[in-house]
């Protein structure tokens, strides 16, 4: 008994990591910002296909678009186009969407438009592709020039990886003849893709294309080729150009495959752009977004699957519990004198509608009239029932004419009073009436004001916005607090002005 | 801050007890709440002790109901004077000290001249909860009025002191002498300004004393010196304090008592959240002699042996006795 109890303890311990480990996993695994003012990047991708239709043939227009199975989440994806069918259907890893129309003549403009953000997306899958493949035929000169390139590379390489981009490298080396010879005068990306593809078919490398968009606002672009070969375990990517490896943040796969992006029948000239720009969006709100998009539904569990009018009254009730701890550390640690226990508290929730410093005014200036009509109904000997019910009564006019006054005079602030909760004045009244009589007027003044500097602080605190974010969307904080309530049961140090109350012992 | 942690440290060096150590190792884990209203009913504490032969002052009737107010004069008989007060009455409030008679009229301590119908309906708002804490219906109790030792007279104004001893499972820890002044208005309540004055609880004599949270050696209105009084019939206080524990079963509580010039010793009332203050007057901690009190009893507990409230005096007395206080 003369420390905390073991069930105590493994009661606290419990609560308190429960407390953490929850709210750990809100922020480290979902990923929830931890202050309400966090934003997102959203990126809003425009591709504009523009062709001539030929009016004679139905049109029929294939395009990729990015199959999202990845780090991104799309929040809105809309296929705009004037008179056309369109039709999304996903085949090995890529989606493609097909526009149609019977009868199309002149200038045809479509538009596909993605909005996305790296956020909140669901659990990786697990990777798989294809660890080998056949050569491809090659002959003559060709075989010649690619055995010579890949002797030095199988020397120069450990494993798949490497294999890889040492092969990039050779092919992109412009004094090295045999590399020249398979590019035969075409440096393009897809002819040196095309030339990779081929020296590593020989060494039964599988390679496949990947056409990337660049995550970059405000400048015109074409997809982007890289390579990406699976290594049994994972996938990985490489820059054609440069062999280097990884695909970079920014990077948004829009399809994979050999194939061209954009196939179309009866018409011509078609041309794609891209057109990206990014906004930030506040990030919980976004959340909400991609929850409503995504299959992780973590935030339906959380306050913020509440319907709107209930979630503005939880922020409010949510941040009681800090009130009530304030009062406690103030009470227990400071040895602050209240009058009741969560009195302030009650009284910091009224500050809500009234402001503080119209707050403080109004509720001294009630309770001293209360005070005053509570010290004559002393002399009449009256039962409390009665009593309580005229100084209620006494409350109620009170704070009828107080706004009553403002609103002549102008002052809007006054109105706000009309919800002081008078109940807990009325209360507060009795009891200081009965602490001023059994105690003295000091002590009455001392416990007075005692409340009333509780109360502003614990509004003060209540009224933080970040902490108001921060507890609604962390609520298992609250499991942390009742362990440190349940700890500070059985605190039996002093108290701060007991330091003082017991000076006398220290002037020997 | 710094200044602060060396006032904590000295004052846990002291073994001064805190509130939230009293509240939390005592109040708490002693007093089982369902015995409070045992000692908040003063009508109660008094049936009780009557019933265990423990001193009291003389109850003369109790009244329940508006009926029986008509009783009063069948109560009172030919007594000239006597008290009323309230059962729950907290504070000193709604008590009438009646001195004498004459005639028709009654007058109080203080010389006020009243009639009988004025008690009756002092009685009346005693019923209906006037004086009570929660404001809730209440009894009036009417009881012998108690004639303060003459040993008093020089360090004491108005009113009647009291001694209060702090008990723990039937051991007196700390005893104190609480005395009355103009201040407290004849109160000997602490925080409204009575005297509170250390006891010896070997001998009986009394040590300096505590006003306002300060140390004093001298009566503020009578300015005679408060220590060195020798308060007679000691060890009957001690015993009648002791005593206390088997009568309510609370395990913590501070023993009102008072000396009447007549009948000794006598219980006024049963405190279960006695106040701190005590430890200023006696210029000691609690906290050690209540931890030498359980380190007692779980030695008892051991052999099994329960001791009686003479031997739980003698082992207080030997233990906190003032020549033996300084080792502890």
């Amino acid at each position: 008994m003369r420390s905390l109890t073991l069930h105590l303890k493994i009661l606290i311990t419990i609560l308190v990591s429960l407390g953490v480990l929850i709210t750990a996993y809100q922020i480290f695994i979902l990923g929830i910002p931890l202050t309400s003012d966090e934003t997102d990047d959203l990126w809003n991708i425009d591709a504009k296909i523009e062709f001539q239709a030929s009016s004679k043939e139905p049109v029929k227009l294939q395009m990729f678009v990015p199959p999202l199975n990845q780090d991104y989440v799309s929040l809105n994806e809309s296929f705009i186009s004037n008179n056309y069918g369109v039709s999304v259907n996903r085949a090995d890893g890529n989606r493609k969407v097909t526009w149609s129309a019977r009868r199309a003549s002149g200038k045809q403009t479509i538009y596909y438009r993605l909005v996305l953000t790296k956020r909140y997306s669901g659990e990786q899958a697990k990777a798989k592709g294809p660890i080998f493949r056949d050569s491809l035929p090659v002959e003559g000169p060709e075989k010649i020039a690619a055995d010579a390139l890949l002797a030095p590379i199988r020397q120069h390489s450990a494993d798949v990886e490497t294999f890889i981009s040492e092969t990039i490298k050779r092919v992109n080396n412009t004094n090295d003849d045999n590399a020249k010879l398979l590019l035969s005068g075409d440096a393009s990306t897809a002819n040196k893709a095309k030339a990779v593809e081929l020296l590593l078919s020989i060494a039964h490398v599988p390679m496949e294309r990947v056409h990337t968009v660049r995550l970059l606002a405000e400048t015109q672009q074409s997809p982007e080729l890289w390579l990406r070969s699976f290594n049994g375990d994972k996938w990985l990517y490489f820059n054609p150009e440069t062999g280097e490896q990884g695909l970079p943040a920014d990077r948004l796969v829009w399809w994979i495959g050999d194939e061209d992006l954009i196939k179309l029948e009866g018409g011509k000239q078609v041309q794609v752009s891209f057109a990206l720009n990014n906004s930030e969006m506040n990030a919980i709100r976004l959340a909400k977004l991609t929850d409503e998009s995504t299959d992780a539904d973590f935030l339906s569990y959380s306050l913020y699957g509440l319907p709107l009018q209930t979630q503005n009254n939880f922020q409010i009730m949510i941040m009681i519990p800090i009130g009530v701890l304030l009062i406690l550390i103030l009470r227990n640690l400071g040895g602050l004198q209240t009058l009741g226990t969560f009195t302030p508290v009650l009284i910091a929730l009224a500050f809500r509608e009234t402001q503080l410093g119209f707050g403080i005014v109004l509720f001294t200036l009630i309770t001293t009239l209360g005070l005053s009509l509570r010290s004559y109904l002393e002399h009449l000997k009256l039962q409390m029932l009665p009593r309580l019910s005229v100084v209620l009564t006494f409350v109620v006019v009170l704070i009828a004419v107080i706004s009553l006054f403002s609103h002549k005079l102008g002052l809007e602030r006054g109105l706000s009073v009309a919800l002081f909760p008078m109940v807990i004045l009325t209360m507060t009244i009795e009891r200081l009436s009965i602490t001023w009589e059994e105690r003295g007027a000091a002590h009455a003044f001392k416990v007075g004001l005692g409340t009333l500097i509780a109360a502003s602080l614990a509004h003060l605190l209540m009224s933080v916005p970040e902490l108001v974010y921060f507890m609604f969307t962390f609520p298992a904080v609250l499991l942390i607090f009742v362990g440190f309530m349940l700890a500070m049961g059985r605190y039996r140090g002093y108290r701060l002005t007991e330091l003082f109350r017991f000076k006398a012992f220290l002037k020997d | 801050m710094l200044g602060l942690w060396k006032t904590w440290k000295a004052l846990e060096a002291k073994g001064i007890m805190g509130i939230n150590r009293r509240n939390a190792d005592y109040v708490l884990k002693y007093n089982k709440r369902h015995l409070y209203p045992l000692v908040d009913d003063k009508i109660l504490t008094k049936e009780r002790a009557i019933e265990a032969g423990i001193n009291v002052p003389e109850m003369y009737g109790v009244i329940s109901t508006e009926k029986e107010i008509d009783k009063l004069s069948e109560i009172i008989g030919n007594r000239t004077d006597f008290v009323v007060k309230p059962a729950q009455g907290a504070g000193g409030d709604g008590i009438l000290v009646v001195a004498d008679r004459f005639e028709d009229r009654y007058r109080t301590v203080s010389g006020k001249i009243i009639s009988h119908e004025d008690i009756e309906h002092q009685i009346s708002s005693i019923l209906t909860g006037l004086y009570s804490l929660g404001g809730h219906r209440d009894r009036a109790l009417i009881e012998y009025r108690v004639i303060p030792d003459q040993i008093f007279k020089s360090i004491s104004y108005e009113g009647v002191p009291d001694i209060r001893i702090i008990v723990l499972k039937g051991y007196p820890v700390m005893a104190m002498l609480r005395l009355p002044t103009r201040q407290s208005g004849g109160k000997a309540n602490l925080h409204q300004g009575a005297i509170g004055v250390g006891v010896d609880l070997a001998t009986g004599l009394t040590l300096n004393g505590t006003w306002l949270n300060n140390k004093i050696t001298k009566h503020p209105d009578t300015t005679n010196a408060v220590d060195g009084v020798q308060l007679p019939n000691w060890d009957g206080f001690m015993s009648l304090a002791a005593n206390c524990y088997e009568l309510c079963g609370l395990g913590y509580i501070g023993v009102d008592m008072v000396l009447d010039q007549e009948k000794g010793p006598l219980i006024l009332e049963l405190n279960a959240r006695p106040g701190l203050n005590i430890q200023i007057a006696n210029d000691t901690g609690l906290t050690l002699r209540a931890h030498a009190v359980e380190a007692h009893i779980a030695k008892l507990a051991k052999d099994d042996i329960q001791e009686t409230p003479i031997e739980r005096v003698r082992f207080a007395q030997g233990l906190f006795g003032h020549k033996f206080a300084a080792e502890i």
